[in-house]
């Protein structure tokens, strides 16, 4: 094995003979491939990164001719940073702002079908074209007896394409991580699962008023109200949020304490779900985030929500105590539980990935390890961006064919990845809280 | 109904009358009637009577046709927004608004057209009169969108518009008639993508800048 070219162990030529067979991006990239071996096979020095850049530039093509869930695949690839190589990553984040917008008439249409009336007639004004667009939807603004609403449209056929675009993923996502299939299905299985519940407008709604409740009594948070009655599966009326958006108010240069002041409510805001409702809006995105007067945060889209499982919270949350505080037979317990590690592992990989992601777990748990942190700190973020890229980079890991980590850690990774990521957006610096039990 | 109606017979009511009775017809028992001489009956009308509306269930289908056309097109007109579309959204309206006509006729049309393999093959005489209004508003499409520059203006090609247009709708049509998506969701999206496609593909693009270029190139040769 040590004599051919190490990308030959992960691509075997089957699985690039039957990339050609799919449409569109499946091809092509299968034909990149082929390129870079070609053309590898003449000009051996040939970069790895010109291969990706090629890749990220056809699926990224592809994907954003698709609407909804492979949109959604993408934007969930791209939060991931130490996941994909650099060049994915710029074009996957792209894809973030890019969805055509749904025709006025389809609007009305909608509307209809859900309530039997148009948008004039059900409120005072409604605006013909989009204010803001989201990946499975679009949301338009209204006014009704002097109050000012949001109101977010679905794309038709969302719900009922998830399922076949996801199909459509599989083979890019495959290819993307690495991974083999079955282990790969392991997390598409829990993607398609949250997918299909960000379809499902209802759903929203319930969840939206049930954890707005449950965290209105944080300081400098700000929640919309929720109107189920001019509410359906395919539209969600709230309040219109007045405030500008993260990027926006970053602009304007606000002051430290400002800064500080929301990232300390988004911490709380996590904190307070992670530990106490155990259930989390895990889509950190900026865009769903609003910066109000007398400097408060709006939160506004609870499309994505994980529950957390008690024993996966147990572990998980385990290893943020400080490494010196864990015992060597506790980190394995944890390690198995969590799946990091398993049986099927030889020794050599287990102490391997064991060494591994006790590196990862040191850095990503640092905030917690002091009272107070600066996320502000780029050279933090370095750090965990070095040892990703080392770690991918890392023959042993790229070799190992087995997913790794419990399902339900993907989209709380995703949260915290997401979390942190706005906190160095916002350079704050607040204090970290830890639950009691931790403490 | 039928005895009060029968005493005071207009001719437009006679004809929604033949109208309705073929449209029930069919959906009861899933066919054409056997022959005006029997339709006729059942409706206590004379053969001859008939023939004064329809010459045959070629005519009376068109009518069905017709009358949905212009259901639609009343519908359409009624809502307030209407008058500040684009002519894609006046396109894209018509169609929704199409799509919830049919729909009330659904069972009907299955009946009659489900088993075609291709629509393009039905009689065009059955669809005659309602392709013949359509054309007439696809032409006032394209007409508004030349005049605002949403539809680039090609010689002799842009005339064929309206002709395109119609394979387009039969084409909707073809689709909403196999599409079993709840609320024919599938149908909406289909009508969507394939308006942005069409629009796309006749506002000025790249093939007119090419067109423009070859020509510039032949010319100063």
């Amino acid at each position: 094995m040590s004599h051919t070219p190490e990308e030959q162990d992960h691509i075997p030529t089957s699985k690039v003979q039957r990339a050609t067979k799919f449409l569109g991006a499946g091809a092509k990239v299968g034909g990149n491939y082929i390129k870079h071996y070609a053309k590898k096979i003449v000009n051996p020095s040939l970069s790895k990164e010109e291969l990706h850049e090629h890749n990220a530039q056809d699926i990224y093509t592809s994907l954003s001719q698709l609407k909804g869930s492979a949109l959604k695949v993408a934007q969930m690839m791209s939060m991931d940073k130490t996941m994909l190589p650099g060049a994915y990553q710029d074009k996957f984040t792209m894809a973030q702002y890019s969805a055509p917008p749904l025709s006025y008439p389809l609007v009305v249409r909608t509307f209809q079908k859900a309530f039997g009336r148009t948008p004039e007639a059900m409120f005072d004004t409604f605006s013909p074209s989009a204010v803001n667009a989201a990946s499975i939807g679009q949301v338009h603004k209204a006014t009704k007896d002097g109050k000012t609403f949001a109101v977010k449209v679905q794309y038709p056929d969302v719900a009922e394409s998830v399922s076949s675009d996801l199909r459509m993923v599989r083979p890019f996502a495959y290819r993307l991580l690495n991974m083999n299939e079955k282990e790969m299905d392991h997390y598409m299985d829990e993607v398609e699962e949250k997918l299909l519940e960000e379809t499902d407008y209802e759903l929203e709604v319930q969840r939206s008023q049930e954890i707005a409740t449950a965290c209105r009594h944080l300081p400098h948070l700000n929640f919309p109200n929720y109107y189920p009655a001019l509410s359906t599966a395919r539209i969600i009326t709230m309040d219109w949020l007045e405030g500008a958006h993260l990027k926006e108010w970053l602009q304007n240069n606000p002051t430290q304490e400002d800064r500080n002041q929301i990232g300390q409510a988004l911490w709380d805001f996590y904190h307070h779900q992670v530990h106490h409702l155990k259930q989390v809006h895990a889509d950190p995105h900026p865009g769903n985030f609003i910066i109000q007067e007398g400097v408060t945060l709006g939160i506004i889209d609870f499309g994505c929500v994980k529950v957390i499982p008690e024993d996966f919270y147990r572990g998980y949350f385990s290893l943020i105590k400080k490494e010196s505080l864990l015992n060597e037979a506790q980190l394995n317990q944890i390690f198995f539980d969590l799946d990091f590690i398993s049986d099927r592992d030889t020794p050599a990989e287990q102490a391997y990935f064991k060494g591994v992601f006790k590196e990862m777990i040191a850095l990503l748990g640092r905030p917690f390890h002091s009272e107070t942190f600066d996320f502000a700190q780029d050279s933090y973020f370095q750090q965990i961006y070095t040892l990703g890229d080392r770690i991918s980079k890392d023959k042993m890991f790229r070799q190992s064919r087995q997913a790794r980590g419990s399902r339900h850690g993907l989209f709380i990774n995703r949260t915290y990845f997401g979390l942190y990521s706005l906190l160095n957006q916002l350079g704050a610096h607040i204090s970290t809280t830890k639950p009691m039990w931790l403490a | 109904m039928e005895n009060i109606e029968k005493t005071n017979l207009s001719g437009k009511n006679t004809r929604t009358r033949i109208l309705e009775a073929f449209v029930h017809h069919v959906l009861e028992t899933g066919q054409e009637p056997v022959s005006v001489y029997k339709f006729a009956q059942s409706l206590q009308m004379r053969e001859q009577e008939f023939y004064t509306f329809y010459t045959s269930f070629q005519g009376v289908k068109g009518g069905v046709w017709e009358s949905i056309f212009e259901q639609t097109l009343t519908d359409m007109l009624a809502q307030e927004a209407y008058a500040h579309y684009s002519p894609k959204e006046k396109l894209l309206s018509f169609y929704f608004t199409c799509i919830e006509e049919l729909k009330k006729n659904r069972s009907y049309l299955l009946a009659l057209y489900e088993k075609q393999p291709d629509f393009k093959k039905v009689t065009p005489q059955e669809v005659q009169s309602f392709k013949n209004k359509y054309l007439a508003f696809a032409k006032t499409l394209v007409q508004e969108g030349k005049e605002t520059e949403q539809i680039a203006n090609r010689k002799y090609i842009s005339d064929k518009y309206p002709e395109v247009l119609w394979l387009e709708t039969l084409f909707i049509f073809q689709f909403w008639l196999k599409d079993t998506s709840p609320g024919f969701e599938r149908t909406d999206a289909a009508i969507e993508k394939s308006v942005n496609l069409f629009f796309d593909v006749i506002g000025r693009n790249a093939v007119d800048s090419f067109f423009d270029f070859a020509k510039f190139l032949y010319q100063s040769k």
